[in-house]
C-alpha cells in the first residue's frame, strides 16, 4: 500500500537521526539516574535524623523540589546560571535539572521504605543483643530494599520519560529529533509514534531488570 | 495513490464492518460507514454549520500572536483570522483561537482539529507538500539579532567557533546556518522566547528570528540590535489548511486577496498600521 511505503520509507530515512537522539537520551537518563540516586543515599541519613536542626534543610529542599514543576527548574538553570555568570552546557542543566528533582522523590521512598519495617523488629533484634547498625544492615535494609524496589521502579521510569523535558533547551535528545523532524516532513503522527516505541523499549528494559534485582534480593532473604 | 487518511478509513471501516457482520448479519448497505461521504464535505460547510470557525494561533510570537498586558490574546495573525470570521458569519466574535506550538500546527491541520491556521509561517515547497498555503497576506525575511554591544556585523562575523547561534525547530534555519556559518555551534529551541532569551542571556551569540518579531522585541530591549544584513529575501507569512479542500482553499485565497487589494483594504490596512505603524508595502490600494 502508498501509505505505508512512504511511511517506512519516511521512517527508514530518519532511523539513525533516531538512533543518534536516542543514545543522548540514555545519556541524559542514566547521568540523571546516577546522580539522583547518589544524591537520594547522600540525603537519607540527614532526612532521618533526630535533630530538626538536621532535618530542617533537607526537609525544605524536598518540598520545594517536589512542589516546582520540572520543566520550569531546568529553565531556571539554564537562563538563570548565566545571569552569576555560570555557562554549563545545556546537557549538564538538564541532567542536573533532572537529578535535582528526582533526587527528592527518591530520598522519600526510600524513607518510606525503612520506616515501614515494624519498630518492633529493631526491640527484638535489641533484645538478642544486635547493634543498631547492624540491626540496619543485617535486619531492615534487606526487607526495606524488597519494599522500595517497586516505588523506586516507578520513579526512575518517571525518569527517564523526564528526559524529553531538556528537549526545552535544545538537548538534540530522540523527542528533539523528533520534533525537528516533524518540522521538516509535516509527518506527525508517524513519527511520534515511532519515538514512543523508542521509549518503550527503554523503559520496558529498565523495569525488566528492575524486577530482576528484586526477585534476585527475594531469592537471598 | 492512497493517502494516510484513506488509509485509516478503510482499516476502520474494516474493522468496523467486520465488528458488524460478525454480531449480525444486516444488508450491507446499511453497514455503509458514515466516513465514507466525509472526504467529498469541504471545512467551508462544516464551518458554517458550526457556527464559528477554530483557528490555530500562536501566543509566543509577538506582534503577531501574543497575551497582552490584559492577559488577552491579540495580535496581527490574531486580527486577520478576525478579519476572515467576519467575512464568513459577519460577525469578527465567532471564532475560537487555538492556541498551539509550531510543531503542532502540522498535525492540528492535517487531523482537523483547526479550520485553519495563522501563525508567521513561512511558504515553503517541502511544507507545501503536506498542507496547502493561500497567497502571503504579509511579507516577512528572516534577520539575525545580535547584542548591542557584539562585535558581529554583518553574517560572516558569525562563521566562528566560538559563536553560538540560536535557531528555532524549524530546519530551514539550520540549513541556512550551515550554509552561512558553518563553523559556529548551533542551539535549538522550540519556542521563540526561549531563542531570544538565549542571546539576552548570554547563551547563544545571535538568533535567527522573523522579521517583523525581532522588530517587536527590539521596542523593549533597546541592549539588542538587528544585523543590517538580511539571511533571507523577502518571503510570504501565509495561511495554511488541509490540503484536499479545495472549496475551503479557494475562500480563503479569496478573503486574502481582497484583503491585500480589494473589497477588504480598508480594514486590513487599518490593521497593518496598528501594528507595524505604517502602511502595508506591497498591497495595490
Amino acid at each position: 500500500m502508498d501509505y505505508l511505503a512512504q511511511t517506512f520509507h519516511l521512517l527508514r530515512a530518519l532511523f539513525p537521526r533516531l538512533v543518534e537522539g536516542f543514545g543522548v537520551t540514555i545519556g541524559v537518563g542514566i547521568s540523571a539516574m546516577a546522580l539522583a540516586l547518589a544524591g537520594s543515599l547522600l540525603l537519607l541519613a540527614p532526612r532521618m535524623a533526630k535533630s530538626r536542626l538536621i532535618r530542617m534543610p533537607v526537609e525544605s529542599y524536598i518540598e520545594l523540589m517536589r512542589n516546582t514543576p520540572l520543566l520550569l527548574q531546568i529553565y531556571l538553570i539554564y537562563f538563570g546560571l548565566p545571569l552569576l555568570g555560570f555557562f554549563p552546557s545545556e546537557f549538564l542543566c538538564g541532567v542536573v535539572g533532572i537529578a535535582l528533582q528526582h533526587t527528592a522523590f527518591l530520598v522519600e521512598i526510600l524513607r518510606g521504605g525503612i520506616e515501614s519495617i515494624s519498630r518492633r523488629q529493631w526491640e527484638a533484634a535489641s533484645a538478642i543483643g544486635m547493634r543498631r547498625l547492624a540491626t540496619f544492615q543485617y535486619v531492615i535494609l534487606p526487607q526495606a530494599f524488597l519494599r522500595v524496589m517497586g516505588p523506586l521502579g516507578n520513579q526512575l521510569i518517571i525518569l527517564v520519560k523526564d528526559t524529553s523535558l531538556v528537549s526545552a533547551i535544545g538537548v538534540m535528545e530522540l523527542t528533539m529529533v523528533g520534533k525537528m523532524a516533524i518540522e521538516r516532513s509535516a509527518v506527525s503522527i508517524e513519527i511520534f509514534m515511532a519515538i514512543a516505541v523508542f521509549y518503550l523499549a527503554l523503559t520496558t528494559l529498565l523495569g525488566v531488570v528492575l524486577r530482576l534485582i528484586e526477585q534476585r534480593t527475594a531469592a537471598r532473604l | 495513490m492512497t493517502s494516510r487518511r484513506e488509509f485509516i478509513t478503510h482499516v476502520s471501516g474494516a474493522a468496523a464492518g467486520a465488528g458488524l457482520v460478525l454480531a449480525q448479519g444486516e444488508p450491507a448497505a446499511a453497514q455503509q460507514p458514515p466516513a465514507a461521504a466525509a472526504p467529498g464535505k469541504s471545512k467551508l460547510d462544516e464551518v458554517r454549520a458550526r457556527g464559528k470557525v477554530i483557528v490555530g494561533v500562536t501566543s509566543e510570537a509577538p506582534p503577531f500572536g501574543f497575551v497582552d498586558d490584559k492577559g488577552e490574546l491579540v495580535g496581527f495573525d490574531i486580527d486577520v483570522a478576525k478579519l476572515i470570521a467576519k467575512g464568513i458569519f459577519g460577525d469578527e466574535g465567532k471564532i475560537e483561537l487555538f492556541k498551539q506550538g509550531f510543531a503542532a500546527r502540522w498535525p492540528n491541520t492535517q487531523n482537523g482539529s483547526i479550520d485553519f491556521g495563522i501563525m508567521v509561517t513561512t511558504i515553503y515547497a517541502d511544507r507545501a507538500l503536506q498542507v496547502a498555503f493561500t497567497r502571503p497576506y504579509i511579507d516577512s525575511g528572516i534577520v539575525v539579532v545580535v547584542k548591542r554591544d557584539s562585535p558581529v556585523k554583518t553574517i560572516a562575523d558569525l562563521n566562528k567557533a566560538d559563536h553560538t547561534v540560536a535557531h528555532l525547530t524549524a530546519p530551514v534555519q539550520e540549513e541556512r546556518g550551515k550554509r552561512l556559518y558553518p563553523s559556529a555551534k548551533f542551539l535549538t529551541f522550540d519556542a521563540i522566547s526561549a531563542q531570544f532569551n538565549a542571546v539576552k542571556l548570554g547563551r547563544a551569540t545571535a538568533a535567527q528570528l522573523d522579521a517583523p518579531v525581532a522588530l517587536y522585541y527590539l521596542k523593549d530591549n533597546p541592549d539588542m540590535r538587528i544585523l543590517d544584513e538580511w539571511l533571507t529575501d523577502v518571503t510570504g507569512n501565509s495561511i495554511f489548511l488541509r490540503p484536499d479542500d479545495f472549496k475551503w482553499w479557494l475562500f480563503l485565497d479569496t478573503v486574502v486577496a481582497e484583503m491585500l487589494g480589494g473589497s477588504l483594504y480598508s480594514p486590513y490596512k487599518a490593521l497593518y498600521q496598528k501594528w507595524f505603524g505604517k502602511e502595508p508595502p506591497r498591497a495595490r490600494a
